[in-house]
């Protein structure tokens, strides 16, 4: 059974918004509408202050919170790990905002462009009526991932099937794959460094794993 | 399909091309089209073996499609109907066609030809200004052909070069290693000290991917500035230091190391053999030289005697005082002395007995860090730099000295910047760490040629050292009558007079000369270029004193802008005209081999950037427009000769065993034009063996040659060659110090006698912050008014970008903290009752900038940071912006601006709480 | 010295912004009505005597879901909130509603007694309400397990101050629901006074908690010891109980509205591990001049 996931090397994110800027423009999601970003955080006092860059999205949970309290069953986990929804059935109650512990989900009341209130044709072009008073998230791109086994290849490894976030980063710090498969990138880097998931006291089972040191 | 839209796409493509918008690129990537839009940018994976950043584009390119459809774009030409210009006066640009519009340019350009292209004051006639580090020209197709085949032309007025650059790096690091920019060799190397270089936010792709290998592999970055930028943050350690005190930290790292440490420790080989460390210096500072060869002496200790420092079989004294029984010294003029008996000092010796008082007790009170960190920080640089290994790098054995020294803007020019590139040139000497794997390593040369190849501009010259093409100071060959507006050629020796020489010269100057002209100014007065071309530029926002800018440039008599929108310089334009802009036209130009920021590839070749859509509008090709004023100005012979010369910017379109030349008197399409471009580019890349036309281009994106990684490396070439880097005696720069003050002083010149006190053999501290107190206090101000430093910092999603007008940067940049105001210490705001999210306003002496405190903990409590160069109120959308500026109260200032003509993006100001808008 | 507060919006707890005054009266009407029907059924265990108290309790209800229907993005798909009775207490509470509404009309014309089933519709419909916050893992003052408590005892109080309230309009026996209602009334006092706890021993942001406790005095001042105070005024001048009741079930929704508008915080983001950088900085580094 696949289990997609993602590991971030945090030692690696130089926090650039490469990826945020990727996810907008591929999903073409709104303006305000993140559907990943990257928090720049910093502790401590002056003069020992620590600055880091930690990138943050819908960590598509083993047992998301999200799904089990979405009345209409729009949002659903997947077999191969995903969470997803179906825009179709969403009736935009925000329940599921209100229970997703990583502030993953947004809703867009309105149609909202970059220069006002007329697309541009790029804009016009994405533009998805469907999306408009839904909740909508990360989704790993499924769509790209949907294409693997046709194309016959492999999300992580092949660029076409691997989330445009991935794909884009600069530092290499975002790597995708199966967890369930030992060879994988993904279980291979894991293996040989130390992670840990948001928030794992909820018991979400978050499939988002931050490295932080080597092994 | 990443949505229903796009499946029921009848067309659907990626496109290659490149990004160019910063000096970190280029960098390759994809557009995808779907039905003829251009909808997402992506990386090319294409490219990802070859390009050091894995073939992704840095997050400015995203906003590419954006740029494409800003419904603020101009989109047909405009001439302005308002004869008077100025910020309050609306220009009532009316559109008009292509043919009128360059009917009344070339009509001017005519008319200029005709009254000659100099005027009465010796200046061209026609001004060109173009935004940062030479990378409009590769949006401008052709151009670079029609200024080429027009004659001089003035690119005095800068945008912010020499203020915004690392503008003393530029001239000393290719004086001393052919270094434009200098970088760590980041894969190899496992210390890099950081002195104020935000890598990790201007660097690019190859510079993020580089650090972030080096980090997971373990390599230690010290970072050492006033506030925790990105790079300070992905560092190992931030060492907040004073604004402007970093000469004597440095010095501080060298007395370490030299009377602190084992000498044994140091890279002596390196020291004897490859620079004038053992060179003999006389009482007045000068060589002692061979009385017949005029040769530097040094002492052999095998002889026990004085000998010309190339004599073969000697054993060079590196350190100690000898007596010289006789030696010349040629000074200033070429005045020469002989002397007997004369006591000889090496030039080791002399730098140690230097920096003797520059204890890191003394360096902690002037830079704020306690002297045991200074110590520690040398005792890490030397424990790191492996003196005495060697490294394979393709099959040959290079010394291995991973240790490297990098220096940021600010830190990089004004005062105190020639202090802090000798001071790390002397570092990376003294373990051998200049131009060796891990080292601190040149990328490329712009004031030197050629620029594609560094190697190639080392030709051995005087001493020892490899020759100089410095701007003349001799009684007989010193241009006294400046040919530029900034007067490189008169005032800076060191900037040489190369294509860039000018841009790269006191750019300030021909914009404070316009205003106000020091006492006893007696160069020709200024005069106002009758044609001023800009393109990717707006110094209204991007220099200094911008209110005062805007004012100088209202007066321009005609001003012809290649707009993208409206702007806050091309608001006093006379024409607008709008070129097709990144994804809209077509230019194919050089990728790969060694290039700032950090782009070190093992390759080398020619990248495309092609129509991925249609031009918007009446928007068109910039080589179009180039070609068409070349007809239209009786130039288009030489234009075209031009571009068969290679003035496209790849090849020449003739060459061994190739022609593709174009008709010298044809009219030819852009893309036939380029077709040629990129034939001759295949056919020189691959000795002939393969041509690739435009259409192949189209389709591959880019084409590579391998190239070996001993290319990054200056030493094997310096070897060969039996050259020494001119370090760490400056006895060159205090003779043509000397000579320059003795020119000016005929000329009754002295108000440039405080620039001459940089030219010395061995830099000294001088109170380098006082220098901004000083100035304050002679403009009538009181230093403790202002007591808080305000910088500028850069930012990725900013820097360099023009894209102040993009939403889609906007919104990202929210994201990363500095870019919703002014950078500010949460305890110093306490205390001034400024809390979070406050509007402020912050005051120099010459004016006001208004926006909001962002409070952190990293940053010094003297401090305050400006990202980017914002305060626009012209620019489309960036004008509702509410983001200060540093730019606009900044003052221009001939009492801080150095030899090289440089000033450092430095002000000192004072902060408060504002009641009402930002504005 | 106290931290000034930095730039930290980021990554900091942020207010939710996606259930507004609609959301909240949901959370009123149905905890308000549901309670009046619940406390309506116990006053009068025959039936007949709850019916207009029924009534006003079903239109209180169905005010509050029509509140929610106004807050969702695509109402005209309203149904499909049945589609996930097995784990989404929103749509069980969905389930509940048509059930109490149908028993409801059927008690009020037909069979009084039918009022039982109806008030233990209720009982469900308000312990749904009280779970669909609790499953609302991003918003810590929500999830908190007191939480739930909390909302379904301000229900059942605010029910019982309505009765209160009404009751003298139906002329019938009242100091039984007074005791009552003083009793419920000291049970959210401690359920208030219990879940704030709750909250700070769980560390949820501090910002809900600053919320909450902002409106701690009123709350308990004006919502608990001044109706228990007019309740015993009540015992010389009746018409006290009145504004007893009002106050009791006021106070409630207030600060329902306050938890579900103004204290609904998210939990932020944490960096439990600062990334390595290269090798380590020293670790203690002295301090600056």
């Amino acid at each position: 059974m696949t289990r997609y996931a993602m590991a971030i090397d945090l030692r690696r994110c130089v926090g650039c918004q490469t990826c945020t800027a990727a996810c907008k423009q591929k999903n073409a999601t709104p303006p305000g509408v993140q559907w990943r970003r990257v928090l720049d955080i910093e502790s401590g006092e002056f003069p020992d202050v620590r600055r880091s860059f930690m990138p943050v999205a819908c960590m598509h949970c083993d047992e998301p919170p999200c799904e089990e309290v979405c009345p209409t069953t729009a949002t659903y986990k997947r077999a191969d790990g995903l969470v997803a929804i179906n825009y179709e059935l969403c009736i935009g109650c925000a329940n599921c905002v209100m229970a997703c512990p990583y502030e993953a989900r947004s809703i867009a009341h309105e149609a909202n462009f970059a220069y006002g209130d007329q697309p541009m044709p790029n804009e016009r072009a994405m533009f998805d009526p469907e999306r408009i008073n839904v909740a909508t998230k990360c989704t790993f791109c499924i769509e790209r991932i949907d294409q693997a086994e046709a194309l016959g290849m492999t999300p992580g490894l092949d660029h076409q099937v691997t989330p445009a976030c991935v794909n884009s980063c600069l530092s290499g710090a975002m790597v995708f794959g199966d967890l369930n498969d030992p060879e994988s990138t993904i279980s291979q880097l894991l293996k040989e460094t130390k992670s840990y998931r948001q928030s794992e006291e909820l018991l979400t089972g978050p499939g988002v794993y931050y490295i932080w040191d080597k092994a | 399909m990443d949505n229903s839209v796009k499946q029921n796409a009848t067309e659907h493509k990626s496109v290659p091309t490149y990004c160019y918008n910063c000096v970190a690129g280029p960098d390759p990537m994809r557009v995808e089209v779907v039905n003829g839009v251009a909808t997402q940018v992506m990386p090319n994976f294409d490219a990802a073996a070859a390009h050091p950043g894995r073939g992704r584009p840095c997050v400015k390119a995203y906003g590419l499609v954006q740029k494409t459809y800003n419904p603020n774009r101009v989109l047909q030409p405009m001439k302005r109907t308002n004869p008077k210009k100025g910020m309050k006066e609306d220009p009532g640009f009316e559109p008009i066609g292509w043919d009128e519009a360059l009917t009344l340019l070339s009509d001017k350009l005519n008319g200029i030809r005709d009254r000659g292209l100099i005027d009465q004051a010796g200046m061209p006639r026609v001004a060109a200004t173009f935004g940062h580090g030479g990378t409009p020209a590769y949006y401008m197709g052709t151009f670079p052909a029609f200024l080429a085949s027009w004659g001089p032309i003035d690119f005095s007025f800068g945008s912010g070069q020499g203020v915004k650059c690392v503008h003393s790096e530029h001239l000393y690091g290719e004086f001393w290693h052919r270094a434009f920019t200098v970088a760590a060799d980041t894969p190899n190397t496992r210390f890099v000290l950081s002195i104020g270089s935000n890598v990790d936010a201007t660097g690019g792709p190859c510079a993020i991917a580089r650090h972030a290998d080096a980090r997971v592999r373990g390599y230690k970055r010290v970072q050492v500035e006033p506030h925790q930028s990105v790079t300070g943050a992905t560092s190992s350690e931030w060492v907040p230091i004073r604004p402007k005190t970093d000469p004597a930290f440095m010095f501080a790292l060298i007395h370490c190391l030299l009377h602190e440490q084992d000498r044994t420790r140091l890279d002596i080989a390196f020291l004897r053999e490859l620079t004038s460390s053992p060179y003999l210096v006389g009482p007045d500072g000068l060589y002692l030289r061979d009385k017949v060869s005029d040769k530097p002496l040094v002492w052999d200790q095998s002889s026990n005697q004085a000998v010309a420092f190339d004599t073969a079989g000697i054993v060079p004294a590196l350190e100690g005082h000898y007596r010289i029984a006789q030696a010349i010294t040629v000074s200033a003029d070429d005045q020469r002395q002989e002397l007997q008996d004369v006591d000889g000092c090496t030039a080791f010796s002399k730098l140690l007995e230097h920096v003797a008082k520059y204890t890191p007790e003394w360096a902690a009170s002037v830079c704020d860090i306690p002297a045991e960190t200074i110590r520690r920080i040398a005792g890490e640089y030397l424990d790191n730099a492996c003196v005495g290994e060697t490294i394979d790098i393709e099959g040959t054995e290079l010394p291995f000295r991973p240790v490297a020294v990098t220096l940021g803007k600010s830190v990089n020019n004004g005062w105190g910047a020639y202090e802090c590139c000798w001071a790390r040139t002397v570092m990376a000497v003294l373990v051998g760490a200049l131009e060796v794997p891990g080292g601190t390593l040149g990328t490329t040369v712009r004031l030197n040629r050629p620029h594609e190849d560094r190697h190639l501009s080392i030709k051995p010259g005087d001493d020892g050292f490899m020759a100089q093409k410095l701007n003349p100071t001799d009684k007989e060959n010193w241009v006294a009558e400046p040919t530029g507006r900034n007067a490189h050629r008169t005032l800076v020796p060191i900037v040489g007079s190369s294509a860039w020489s000018q841009a790269l010269g006191p750019t300030q100057l021909a914009w404070m000369f316009q205003r106000e002209r020091p006492e006893g100014f007696n160069l020709p007065e200024p005069t106002l270029p009758d044609v001023w071309f800009i393109f990717r530029t707006n110094p209204a926002i991007s220099f200094w004193d911008t209110r005062n800018l805007n004012d100088l440039i209202a007066n321009f008599p005609y001003t012809v802008s290649f707009a993208y929108t409206v702007d806050e310089t091309n608001w006093m334009a006379d024409l607008l005209l709008p070129e097709a802009t990144d994804l809209e036209a077509t230019q194919l130009i050089p990728v790969g081999g060694t290039k700032f920021v950090e782009q070190f590839w093992k390759h080398k070749g020619a990248i495309l950037r092609q129509k991925v859509v249609e031009p918007q509008g009446e928007a068109k090709d910039f080589t179009w427009i180039s070609t068409q004023l070349a007809q239209r100005t009786g130039l288009l012979e030489k234009y075209n000769n031009a571009i068969n010369r290679g003035a496209g910017g790849v090849a020449p379109l003739k060459g061994e065993g190739y022609d593709f030349s174009l008709e010298a008197e044809a009219v030819d399409p852009p893309e036939k034009i380029w077709d040629a471009i990129c034939k001759a580019a295949s056919a020189q890349l691959s000795d002939s063996k393969e041509v690739h036309d435009l259409a192949w281009f189209k389709e591959n994106g880019l084409y590579l040659a391998p190239v070996s990684q001993q290319s990054w490396y200056l030493y094997p070439t310096m070897k060969k060659q039996g050259l020494r880097f001119e370090m760490p005696y400056q006895e060159r720069l205090l003779r043509i110090g000397k000579e320059l003050g003795n020119r000016l002083h005929e000329k009754q010149i002295t108000w440039w006698d405080a620039q001459l006190s940089e030219y010395s053999a061995l830099p000294e501290w001088h109170d380098i912050p006082g220098r901004w107190e000083t100035a304050l206090v002679n403009e009538g101000a009181n230093p403790e008014d202002y007591p808080f430093w305000l910088l500028a910092t850069k930012s990725m999603q900013y820097h360099t970008g023009a894209n102040v007008s993009i939403q889609l940067m906007r919104e990202v940049s929210q994201n990363v903290r500095g870019h919703a105001g002014v950078i500010m210490n949460n305890r110093s705001a306490e205390r001034l009752g400024i809390e979070q999210g406050d509007r402020v306003a912050i005051r120099s002496h010459i004016g006001v900038t208004f926006g909001r405190a962002e409070l952190v903990s990293g940053v010094r409590p003297d401090t305050l940071v400006i990202v980017g160069q914002f305060d626009h109120w012209a620019t489309p959308y960036a004008k509702d912006l509410e983001m200060p500026s540093l730019n606009t109260i900044a003052p221009m200032s001939l009492e801080l601006t150095d030899a090289t003509g440089s000033g450092a993006d430095i002000v000192r100001v004072t902060i408060n709480k504002v009641k009402g808008g930002v504005r | 010295m106290k931290r000034n507060r930095t730039s930290s919006a980021a990554y900091s707890p942020r207010i939710q912004r996606n259930w507004d005054w609609r959301a909240a009266g949901n959370f009123i009407g149905g905890g308000a009505g549901s309670g009046l029907i619940i406390s309506a059924t116990l006053m009068s265990p025959s039936g007949f005597d709850a019916l207009p108290f029924v009534f006003l309790g079903l239109i209180l209800v169905a005010a509050g879901l029509f509140c929610v229907w106004l807050e969702i993005g695509r109402p005209w798909r309203a149904l499909n909130v049945l589609k996930h009775f097995s784990t989404s207490w929103m749509s069980r509470e969905a389930w509940v509603a048509p059930l109490l509404f149908f028993l409801g009309i059927l008690t009020l014309l037909f069979e009084p007694l039918l009022v039982w089933l109806v008030a233990l519709l209720a009982a469900a419909f308000l312990y749904s309400q009280s779970r669909i916050l609790r499953a609302d893992k991003g918003i810590p003052a929500w999830r908190h397990p007191r939480a739930g408590h909390l909302v379904v005892l301000t229900g059942l109080t605010e029910g019982c101050g309505l009765l209160v309230l009404l009751l003298p309009l139906f002329d019938q026996l009242q100091w039984v629901v007074w005791g009552v209602f003083l009793l419920l009334l000291a049970g959210r006092a401690v359920a208030w006074r219990v879940y704030r706890e709750g909250l700070a021993q769980a560390k949820v942001p501090q910002a809900s908690q600053k919320r909450l406790a902002g409106i701690d005095r009123e709350f308990l001042l004006v919502g608990h010891v001044l109706p228990a105070l007019l309740l015993a005024m009540a015992l010389i001048v009746p018409e006290a109980a009145m504004l007893a009741g009002l106050l009791g079930m006021l106070a409630g929704a207030w600060m329902k509205y306050n938890l579900i508008t103004r204290a609904a915080f998210t939990q932020g983001f944490t960096l439990q591990h600062a990334p390595v950088r290269g090798q380590p900085a020293p670790q203690s580094r002295p301090a600056l001049n």
